[in-house]
């Protein structure tokens, strides 16, 4: 079966929408992750996990010389997250976001995709 | 499974997309006539190409616009399935036997079948006044029983009017990737944006996949444009002869704009337009974030909010300028703009990109 790339595709600012994927210590230990961005202009703001559970991001660093992504959140038990990685396949809509995770004392990496 | 689909591209008759076509290089080939796809927007023609190993191989040569070719004198059997020809052209840059035709001889007579060239649309002499209603107004479409619509921008891209002349093809690409700064007041991603979409020769370009050309881009259509107003319930339709060929309304019924946030987004954006003296002066906000506002790349959010201003000095020109506010995008709003030409005694021709909608949507691979 054939797939395609949907044609309604977001050509605004390249971290705007909703992505998700997972994160995770090891290939066998993974936790789903929903992101939801946005650009006002000057910041990027937004959501980790959108519901009664989500968490505000604190921070978003765009380098877009090299397009890596910083994004940085707490969640309500003050734990510290900080996902650290590049934006891939720019010019696709179901570009990706893959680097390293770090939540509290735990290190994984993490994989989202626009979606 | 294939992960995408194969690029459409949606091109005037004799420009090779730089997306598909690999300008710097040249390819002659000389072989059988094994079939023809005189389809609109792109016809195709198939030679049977032996190469010095006794290969053969089936060659997909581009050769223009069929409504532009039957102007020229073409029709669908001015070729013949049958028939040696040679070809020379730009060959695609994936690993594929296509090519895009320069020119096409019959190879038993040396008849000249066909050479690729820019067509100049005939163009209303400019001395000729600008055509006005009873009351004084500026008509934007034909003199009273005449025919004629808006082709031929004598600039394709946008830029910002401070920058001084910047090379670039029709396609908007620059022909030097320094000059990106010039083109638009850019915030850092939108410049990176920019320039990834020059690099990678604008093959992500939304217009490629049929959808509409919003903004300023609908002005640099090949196809041209033609403009429908309707006084009598205060509103002028735009009709676009190229890309999906589409339309687009703008009100000129006095109705306030609506608030950006709260306009329902679409491509053509909410237009509210009233004439100042001779010029109608458009404000347009309400854009969705899934086309390039112009040609070459530009990038945009859902802030961005144009004032198009048209003007008619004579019967022959059509004066197009534009401001770009787009704060999300652009550090400071930034003007723009060009001239288009009448065609008199002739109407938008049909011209539509879906043709190949169906090998887009199935992902079935495609020589277009």
């Amino acid at each position: 079966m054939a797939i395609c790339a949907p044609v309604f595709s977001q050509q605004g600012h390249p971290l705007t929408g909703t992505w998700s994927g997972d994160w995770g210590a090891t290939s066998t230990q993974r936790n789903q992750v929903t992101f939801v961005l946005n650009w006002d202009g000057k910041n990027v703001t937004g959501l980790i996990n959108p519901g009664p559970d989500s968490i505000p991001i604190a921070s978003v660093f765009l380098d877009p010389t090299t397009w890596t992504v910083r994004i940085e959140a707490d969640t309500k038990n003050k734990v510290h997250i900080s996902a650290e990685g590049k934006l891939e396949d720019l010019g696709s809509y179901h570009r990706i976001i893959k680097g390293s995770w770090t939540q509290g004392s735990t290190k994984g990496d993490f994989k989202i995709t626009r979606t | 499974m294939r992960p995408y689909c194969v690029l459409l591209v949606a091109v005037s008759a004799f420009a090779q997309s730089a997306a598909t076509y690999d300008g710097s290089r040249q390819v002659k080939l000389t072989g059988v006539v094994t079939k023809i796809d005189w389809a609109n927007p792109r016809a195709f023609f198939f030679v049977d190409v032996k190469d010095a190993a006794g290969t053969v191989a089936n060659w997909a040569v581009e050769f223009g616009n069929p409504l532009d070719l039957e102007k020229d004198g073409w029709t669908r059997n001015s070729l013949r399935i049958g028939d040696t020809v040679n070809v020379e052209g730009v060959p695609a840059r994936e690993p594929r036997s296509q090519a895009f035709a320069k020119s096409v001889t019959l190879a038993k007579t040396g008849k000249k079948l066909f050479v690729a060239a820019p067509k100049k649309p005939a163009v209303a002499a400019v001395h000729e006044p600008t055509p006005r209603w009873p009351d004084g107004q500026v008509r934007l479409g034909p003199p009273p029983s005449k025919k004629g619509y808006w082709k031929a921008p004598n600039a394709t891209a946008l830029v910002d009017s401070t920058a001084g002349k910047i090379a670039m093809n029709d396609e908007g690409l620059l022909k030097n990737l320094s000059n990106v700064d010039r083109v638009a007041p850019f915030q850092p991603w939108a410049k990176a944006v920019y320039e990834y979409r020059q690099r990678t020769l604008l093959k992500d370009d939304p217009l490629a996949r049929c959808l509409p050309p919003g903004g300023p881009r609908q002005f640099q259509m090949p196809n041209g444009l033609q403009f429908i107003e309707q006084r009598e319930v205060g509103r002028i339709l735009v009709l676009l002869g190229g890309a999906d060929r589409n339309w687009r309304v703008i009100y000129t019924d006095g109705r306030p704009q609506g608030q950006a946030d709260e306009v329902v987004r679409g491509y053509y954006g909410n237009s509210v337009g009233k004439w100042e003296k001779d010029t109608l002066v458009v404000d347009v906000v309400g854009f969705n974030e899934h086309f390039w506002f112009a040609n070459g790349g530009l990038p945009h959010t859902e802030a961005l909010h144009l004032t198009e201003r048209f003007t008619r000095p004579d019967l022959g020109t059509l004066k197009y300028e534009v401001t770009v506010d787009d704060p999300r995008t652009y550090t400071r709003p930034w003007n723009g703009g060009w001239n288009m030409q009448w065609v008199p005694n002739e109407e938008i021709q049909e011209y539509f990109c879906e043709e190949n909608v169906e090998a887009t949507l199935s992902g079935k691979e495609s020589y277009k």
